[in-house]
């Protein structure tokens, strides 16, 4: 490009060219976008409307871009060619970045979750508000917004809360040893009975866990309609607690049995004198 | 009216004058709509089925809210209208309702039960008719329909028995009565532990004596999975006499459509 002159008239028509081009294409690449949100309507997942539209953005925007350089005068082959060199130098640049970016593609591949799942990924529980090329976006419950980055996620434990319509609520108590199981029993699932968010089927699970160190350990699994698990929680613990306390049920403090092979010294101090 | 007489037809539009509240029971419902200058109140609380009355009272009646124990919903309405409709009108979901004993339906056999479910209690005021809540009957409990916890639909659990005797069937304020006619056209026994009645499909009519009805359903079994061929009839049945219509269905069905109506996992729980 030596030489090159601006005031030249022919040079200025081109770069006024170029520039209508790359404007007519930052013009088109959303609208393009847009139809194809359009096209694709309800039929698809939200993510895979978004990922769609941004490909179909960056694709006309990159050919219009290309049209522009082209119309400058660059040679389209050595452009590429000299982006495969940058490509190279930047990829080992940037090696977080490339790996998140293969990790993104995997996750769309694999699809463990969509937008509007609610997801855990080690300390973090929020609802997914998109799933990009580099990261993951959430939105916690206390409304924080977190981006986990996409290799995170491949790597470790994703829990996906929302995935089945309903869950299941174990719920671990205990009770004193001098109780009747099988009355205990009965307390607990004529109290998941009468709660309306507790599912009658699956029908609610009454395990005995074991002899435990002061309590006979019991679990009671409930299943609930997803939305309402928080619900149920709160209602059901409550209720249990007052049918416990209505039928005499003791759920026990830890209890400490102390046994001396001689009699301990006890020393009697005189009360102290009133203090009126 | 006496307060003691039981109310038929209580879905029949009222006019309540302002200050004045229309209340009383629908079943275990207990309900009371008080109308107040430029607006209405409802208030309601629910008493246990099997201890409560079968039969609706309603009656008008100076002064305030009495049911609900202080708890009411306001809503503001314009306009100088004194009517008010309850109207009922069947659940938004499914209602699973389990034959007294599990009975098995071979091959090439039929049957006719008679099923009742809850209704929900549409509260409308003014001219023309304004929506303020539904307002259920009797509060459901929530169940899982399906092969799977993964597969299925969320249903209402329905608490009572299928009959195969009309007779049997207690006439209750709050409940319209559904005649489902299955058959099994499959090779292997069909076994009958619960159905899943697809409430929101079907229209209430109002029978003369109070009772409630929905149209004939017919469940064919033509494939060995939970699935079933759906056909609604049309109009109340046979056994409701000269009853009108209330309500249509919550839902439009396809004609022919196949439904989630037989259960096998689960079959042996509570």
């Amino acid at each position: 490009m030596a030489g090159f002159d601006l005031l030249d008239p022919g040079n200025l028509a081109m770069l006024i060219r170029a520039a209508l081009i790359l404007i007519v294409g930052l013009l088109l690449a959303p609208l393009a976008g847009r139809l194809v949100v359009r096209g694709l309507g309800q039929r698809f997942s939200v993510h895979h409307t978004q990922l769609a539209r941004r490909l179909v953005f960056y694709a006309v925007l990159a050919l219009f871009l290309a049209s522009a350089l082209r119309e400058l005068g660059f040679s389209l082959a050595v452009l590429m060619g000299a982006a495969g060199v940058l490509t190279v130098a930047i990829g080992f640049a940037s090696q977080t970045s490339a790996s998140n970016l293969i990790s993104g593609l995997f996750l769309i591949g694999e699809r463990p979750f969509e937008v509007g799942d609610t997801i855990q990924v080690g300390g973090t529980t929020g609802e997914v508000l998109s799933i990009d090329a580099l990261s993951v976006k959430l939105r916690t419950f206390d409304n924080l917004y977190v981006r986990i980055p996409n290799e995170s996620l491949i790597k470790s434990e994703v829990v996906n809360l929302t995935r089945f319509p309903i869950r299941r609520l174990d719920l671990k108590l205990g009770v004193a040893y001098s109780e009747d199981i099988n009355r205990v029993r009965d307390v607990l699932l004529a109290v998941a009975e009468r709660n309306p968010l507790c599912l009658d089927e699956p029908a609610p699970l009454f395990i005995f866990q074991g002899f435990g160190e002061s309590a006979l350990e019991l679990q009671l699994s409930l299943w609930a309609q997803r939305q309402n698990f928080l619900a149920l929680r709160n209602s059901v613990t409550a209720e249990i607690k007052a049918a416990f306390d209505a039928a005499g049920i003791e759920i026990p403090f830890p209890h400490r049995t102390l046994e001396a092979s001689r009699p301990f010294p006890v020393t009697v101090v005189p009360a102290p004198p009133a203090a009126d | 009216m006496s307060s003691t007489t039981p109310t038929a037809a209580w879905w029949l539009p009222r006019r309540v004058p302002e200050g004045q509240s229309l209340g009383g029971r629908i079943g275990p419902l207990l309900l009371d709509v008080h109308r107040g200058p430029g607006e209405w109140q409802i208030a309601f609380s629910r008493e246990d089925e099997t201890l409560a009355s079968s039969f609706a009272r309603l009656e008008l009646r100076m002064g305030g809210l009495e049911a609900g124990g202080g708890a009411f919903d306001r809503f503001i309405l314009r306009g100088p209208s004194d009517r008010l409709v309850l109207r009922p009108l069947l659940a938004d979901r499914p209602v699973v309702i389990r034959p007294r004993q599990p009975v098995f339906l071979p091959s090439g056999e039929e049957i006719t039960l008679y099923m009742s479910s809850p209704v929900t209690v549409r509260v409308e005021a003014g001219e023309p008719p304004v929506l303020l809540r539904d307002v259920p009957s009797l509060a459901m409990s929530d169940t899982w329909f399906g092969p799977s916890t993964r597969e299925g639909e969320l249903c209402y659990s329905g608490r009572t028995h299928a009959r195969h005797s009309l007779a049997e069937v207690p006439r209750r304020a709050h409940r319209a009565i559904t005649p489902v006619h299955i058959r099994n056209e499959v090779e292997s026994p069909l076994p009958l532990e619960k159905v899943a009645l697809p409430v929101p499909l079907l229209s209430v009519y109002g029978a003369a004596d109070g009772s409630l009805w929905t149209e004939n359903v017919s469940l064919v079994r033509t494939s060995a999975s939970d699935l079933a061929a759906l056909r609604i009839g049309s109009g109340p049945p046979e056994y409701a006499g000269a009853a009108e219509l209330i309500s249509g269905p919550r839902e439009a069905h396809g004609r022919g459509s196949l439904v989630r109506a037989f259960s096998h996992l689960f079959g042996n729980g509570a």
